[in-house]
């Protein structure tokens, strides 16, 4: 199987373009940063509130923009074209996420620097939040394969941005409601969690089993998105 | 000749509607294949089995002697071009824009944009955004990307169903060229004067069969009353059987200077598909 970085690259480069023209997708970019100069305001510094920004910027820019972009390319019928051309599934998914991947990185590099969130070890902390994007990022594109506009995917995106985004809020709950507790294996959670323990000086080999839980939700994404994407290349 | 396409007993059900009952034909490398039908008989269907975007119900249909199944393999994508009435163009970007990404994703070099805009008359219009443009140029621009990389085979669903003549002509000379350079055509329409006008060979598909497969030529031939009319100097017309009997009535007319003009009565492929399938092509 072959994999081109020059069809990637051209699908990105198409994607950019594209994204910097549509102000109704673009402009929600700027809501984490809105949010993090807040917060830099308020003062408020705890991990919480960093990672209340940091998974708000994966549900609005890894999730809700990708989905975006997948669910205007089927809605405009160009995703076919890409299927009929040379681009492999790899190629295509890749190129589709690589915009979005870039955003995200870059809009919580800033929101981070807002809100002056330094963590203690830069590198695990960045593991984690790569692979978080790589889940979110996967999740945008499996719900625009599923929709079949825009409007409809921003219609069923948003519950799974707010779980996802703010489901940290529901674990003050879980004594009430126990069953709650399954929110524990929630991507977002697993990343606060391994943040707060980065903080308290965790190295790489105590946050493996954080680290494996968001991995296990990137394989699962990527196989149903990988198997819908096949799925919409037959009529 | 080699068969570029080879479909056999090929049949579609769409839930309760049989869109192919049995469709067999073969394409041959380098020739204009016309595949005629009215609206709903099945064109489109077929274009989509043969090009991997749907499954058939039952039968076998292959594509540079493989199975369309293998159609899917990138290898393979780049060997056949695919032209339908859904433009797949993006509308924020420039015309320019659009090609480019098909040139990367197709690796073929930039400056192939300038020579395809030319062929379909665009090349003024290259940094406008697709969104504005008609619906006659967005399709010369989904036709021009469709011929960027020069394809062994390509699938043209209507290709004229939205342009004024002028840009009509202009497309069928490009095709005529691109055929020239050895690209086999898959043509499906439902314009009779394009099917005459461009193709080898021709297929009447109704019912969800294939009715006649022939030449143009030995279509109207075979389909012929065999009879002529001519038009005399007081404005009558004479209908003449051919043969011996017609001649001595034509011999006499031309005589005594009747005659203006002498046509012979072949029937258009309109007029056959009427008469082959009782029904009109629209």
């Amino acid at each position: 199987m072959t994999f081109s970085m020059k069809r990637v690259h051209a699908i990105f480069q198409k994607d950019l373009k594209d994204f910097s023209r549509n102000m109704a997708v673009s402009s929600i970019i700027f809501m984490p940063l809105i949010l993090a100069a807040f917060y830099s305001r308020m003062g408020m510094d705890s991990i919480d509130a960093h990672y209340t920004i940091i998974n708000m910027t994966f549900g609005m820019v890894a999730t809700f923009v990708q989905c975006c972009l997948i669910a205007e390319e089927k809605e405009k019928n160009t995703l076919r074209g890409l299927m009929l051309s040379p681009a492999t599934t790899s190629e295509i998914l890749g190129g589709k996420s690589l915009l979005s991947f870039v955003l995200t990185i870059i809009i919580i590099f800033f929101s981070a620097f807002l809100v002056e969130y330094k963590p203690a070890n830069i590198g695990v902390v960045a593991i984690a939040i790569v692979l978080s994007s790589f889940f979110y990022i996967g999740m945008g594109t499996l719900l625009g394969l599923l929709t079949k506009s825009v409007m409809e995917a921003s219609f069923f995106v948003m519950p799974v941005i707010i779980v996802f985004s703010f489901g940290s809020f529901v674990m003050g709950f879980v004594d009430q409601y126990p069953i709650l507790k399954v929110a524990n294996y929630l991507p977002n959670i697993q990343l606060i969690d391994l943040a707060t323990k980065v903080e308290v000086g965790a190295g790489f080999g105590d946050v493996l089993s954080n680290l494996g839980i968001i991995a296990a939700w990137v394989v699962v994404i990527f196989a149903l998105t990988v198997v819908v994407y096949r799925k919409r290349m037959v009529d | 000749m080699e068969n570029i396409i080879e479909v056999k007993a090929l049949a579609k059900v769409f839930a309760n509607q049989t869109a192919l009952e049995s469709v067999d034909f073969c394409v041959k490398k380098g020739e204009i294949f016309g595949f005629l039908g009215p609206s709903g008989s099945g064109k489109t269907t077929t274009i989509k089995i043969l090009t991997g975007q749907l499954n058939p119900t039952n039968g076998e249909a292959t594509v540079f002697g493989e199975p369309v199944s293998n159609l899917k393999k990138s290898s393979f994508r780049k060997r056949f071009g695919v032209l339908t009435d859904n433009s797949g163009l993006y509308g924020r970007l420039s015309i320019y824009d659009n090609l480019k990404l098909y040139c990367d994703l197709y690796d073929v070099p930039l400056s192939k944009i300038n020579e395809v805009l030319d062929g379909v008359n665009l090349i003024a219009e290259k940094s406008k955004k697709v969104s504005l443009l008609s619906k006659g140029m967005t399709q010369r621009v989904v036709l021009a990307r469709a011929l960027l990389h020069e394809p062994e085979l390509l699938f043209l669903d209507e290709p004229t169903s939205a342009l004024d003549p002028v840009n009509t002509r202009h497309i069928y000379e490009g095709l005529r060229a691109l055929n020239a350079k050895g690209t086999t055509i898959f043509l499906s329409t439902h314009d009779m004067h394009e099917a005459e006008t461009l193709c080898d060979r021709i297929a009447f598909l109704d019912k969800g069969k294939i009715q006649l497969l022939d030449t143009p030529k030995k279509l109207k031939r075979n389909y012929s009353d065999s009879t002529i009319t001519v038009e005399l100097i007081n404005d009558e017309k004479v209908v003449l059987p051919a043969g011996t009997e017609g001649a001595e009535q034509l011999f006499e007319l031309m005589k005594d200077n009747q005659v203006v003009t002498v046509h012979s009565n072949e029937p258009t492929l309109g007029d056959i598909f009427v008469q082959v399938t009782g029904r009109k092509l629209a």
